[in-house]
């Protein structure tokens, strides 16, 4: 590697013993390495200490490393994540790739495995960002517009184009619309979609969820009283579909 | 657990088995009937003596054969409900045996981590002793974990290895405190001054007791530095010795207040580190109660507002507690 700064890696893992291990093992690698005790600090560090690969535990206190990632994946398609979990066996492997992840490593496992599966995350990812790598992040939003029924939805403006005219979309809203094109046709409960579309986590009131699809069906529903794309699932969530 | 087919799920087997029994039965009773009349009719037709062929009347058979019924029925109604149960208690093991298992990997992997490190790179001294520290902390972890289980299994087949001594104990628990410093070094656990209060006690059991009564409350706490009040109280109405574990943790909601002595339940907690532990901390804790011919109950304000823990020992029962040691140890199976 001949970067003229340090890869920042941060281990979003609970333990605080194996935290701090594979933190003295990367940095003694050259790596700078960061350190969070939950998946919301992760959240808030993956935005501050923008990192360039990830390391994430998946039984997290409050917001699981599952739900963690699939937010993450919402905004930044292309950052390299590495799940290091206890639960090894297919299935769960099988969910963290549907959710995203770029490579899985059960615990126990062995350090110089780790070490060179870090490293060529890395490097795939720095060729992918074709070496013009200059520490920040690449913006790999995959989605750049969406189009459904009448509308028109362009991520990199936040705008859309609707019944009302065009709009101007908040951060928070265009996530969301993300997390339901990405799940299109499958069934969302709220607490995925607080989970993952606001990185919340415990007590905090499904109440939020309701009143952004209402303001989501206001936008782009023809008739917001029935609505034909952000329906409603008894006693489940929102399920967003269109032909 | 992998789905069963619908036609082998219990619930289905017992409708239709029960549905089975309600229609033999009625149509024994049908078939009875419409015999006994054909019987009546050729009886009447050829002027037979009656009374040969009817000595019972017609519903002490109806109340016979529903009887007999009612009693199958009940037996599968019982053999459905231990299905039930016997499922209930496998899937709480499958998620003790996920959870325990992640117990067990976490120290593993950390002790894996650190001596592939160190056999990777030449640390200086000092911070080779502050990673050996955390070793011997993992490997104390695994040991308590380890320690747990058998434990559980020593406790719950009542092979435990122990005598009742006779003991103060107010100095007991005060002793276990202090000597157990290094595992609440951030806690304030404070233990009343109290007159000494002499109880028999098996004390290795006792100490059990209270290291999983005291881990509970500082594990399930959200403050900064959790705190635990243990008070004393002889209540003379029924004799019995009340030892009052007071918390400032997160509490417990109501519906938990028996779950949480089951075996493999574990409580939640939202928004705090994940729960850890494997289940059997409290129903060790009950277990251990019962063998003292006592009882414990949990108590909380609510959510939040902390929880008590109450153990009350009889007092009376000295003599009970005696007699059954007396027959323990004249029976070699009680002891193993």
């Amino acid at each position: 590697m001949k970067e003229t700064t340090a890869k920042r890696i941060l281990i979003i893992e609970d333990d605080p013993h194996i935290a701090e291990g594979l933190k003295l093992n990367l940095s003694l690698q050259g790596y700078e390495a960061a350190i969070a005790g939950s998946g919301t600090a992760g959240l808030q560090l993956w935005k501050s200490f923008n990192p360039h690969l990830i390391i994430l535990d998946i039984m997290l206190p409050g917001l699981d490393g599952l739900s963690v990632l699939r937010h993450i994946r919402l905004e930044d398609e292309k950052l390299p994540v590495l799940i290091l979990s206890a639960k090894g066996e297919t299935d769960d492997r099988i969910k963290g790739f549907t959710c995203g992840v770029d490579d899985y490593l059960a615990k126990p496992f062995n350090l110089e495995e780790f070490l060179l599966r870090v490293e060529r995350l890395l490097t795939r990812s720095s060729w992918m960002r074709g070496g013009a790598d200059d520490g920040e992040t690449a913006e790999g939003i995959a989605l750049q517009t969406y189009a459904f029924g009448d509308n028109r939805i362009d991520f990199t403006t936040l705008t859309a184009q609707c019944r009302q005219g065009t709009i101007q979309l908040t951060e928070q809203e265009a996530k969301l619309l993300r997390l339901f094109i990405a799940n299109r046709g499958k069934p969302l409960t709220r607490k995925e979609l607080l989970e993952v579309g606001w990185g919340y986590s415990g007590e905090t009131s499904t109440r939020t969820v309701d009143n952004f699809i209402v303001r989501l069906r206001r936008y782009f529903e023809a008739d917001p009283q029935n609505p034909v794309y952000f329906k409603s699932l008894r006693s489940v969530g929102y399920l967003f579909d269109h032909p | 657990m992998k789905q069963t087919k619908w036609f082998i799920h219990p619930v289905f087997i017992f409708v239709l088995s029960t549905l089975a029994l309600v229609i033999s039965l009625f149509l024994y009773i049908h078939w009875y009937i419409r015999v006994s009349a054909s019987l009546q009719w050729v009886i009447s037709s050829y002027r037979l003596d009656a009374n040969q062929f009817f000595e019972a009347q017609t519903w002490v058979v109806i109340l016979i054969l529903s009887l007999l019924v009612g009693v199958i029925l009940a037996g599968i109604l019982i053999i459905f409900i231990f299905n039930l149960k016997t499922l209930q208690l496998y899937r709480l093991q499958h998620t003790f045996i996920n959870n325990f298992t992640h117990e067990l990997k976490t120290p593993v992997t950390s002790l894996k981590l650190y001596l592939e490190t160190f056999a990777k790179h030449d640390l200086p001294r000092e911070e080779q002793l502050k990673y050996l520290g955390f070793m011997l902390h993992d490997t104390e972890r695994l040991s308590t974990n380890i320690n747990s289980i058998l434990n559980l299994t020593r406790i719950e087949s009542r092979l435990y290895e122990g005598e009742y001594r006779t003991v103060d104990v107010v100095e007991t628990i005060r002793h276990f405190v202090a000597s157990n410093h290094h595992v609440f070094s951030n806690c304030d656990i404070r233990v009343e001054d109290h007159p000494p209060l002499v109880h028999p006690l098996i004390v290795p059991l006792f100490e059990m007791l209270l290291i999983n009564i005291l881990t509970n409350a500082v594990k399930y706490n959200a403050s900064d530095t959790p705190r635990v009040d243990i008070t004393f109280e002889e209540r003379k109405q029924d004799h019995a010795l009340l030892i009052r574990f007071r918390d400032n943790g997160i509490g417990i909601a109501p519906q938990e207040r028996k779950k949480i002595f089951r075996k493999f339940y574990q409580g939640r907690r939202d928004g705090l580190a994940p729960v850890g532990g494997s289940g059997i901390g409290l129903y060790l804790v009950q277990q251990i109660a019962r063998i003292h011919h006592g009882k414990v109950t949990a108590d909380s304000e609510g959510p939040g507002k902390g929880s008590v823990i109450t153990l009350s020992l009889p007092r009376k029962d000295h003599e009970g507690i005696k007699n059954e040691r007396d027959h323990s140890q004249a029976d070699p199976h009680h002891r193993g």
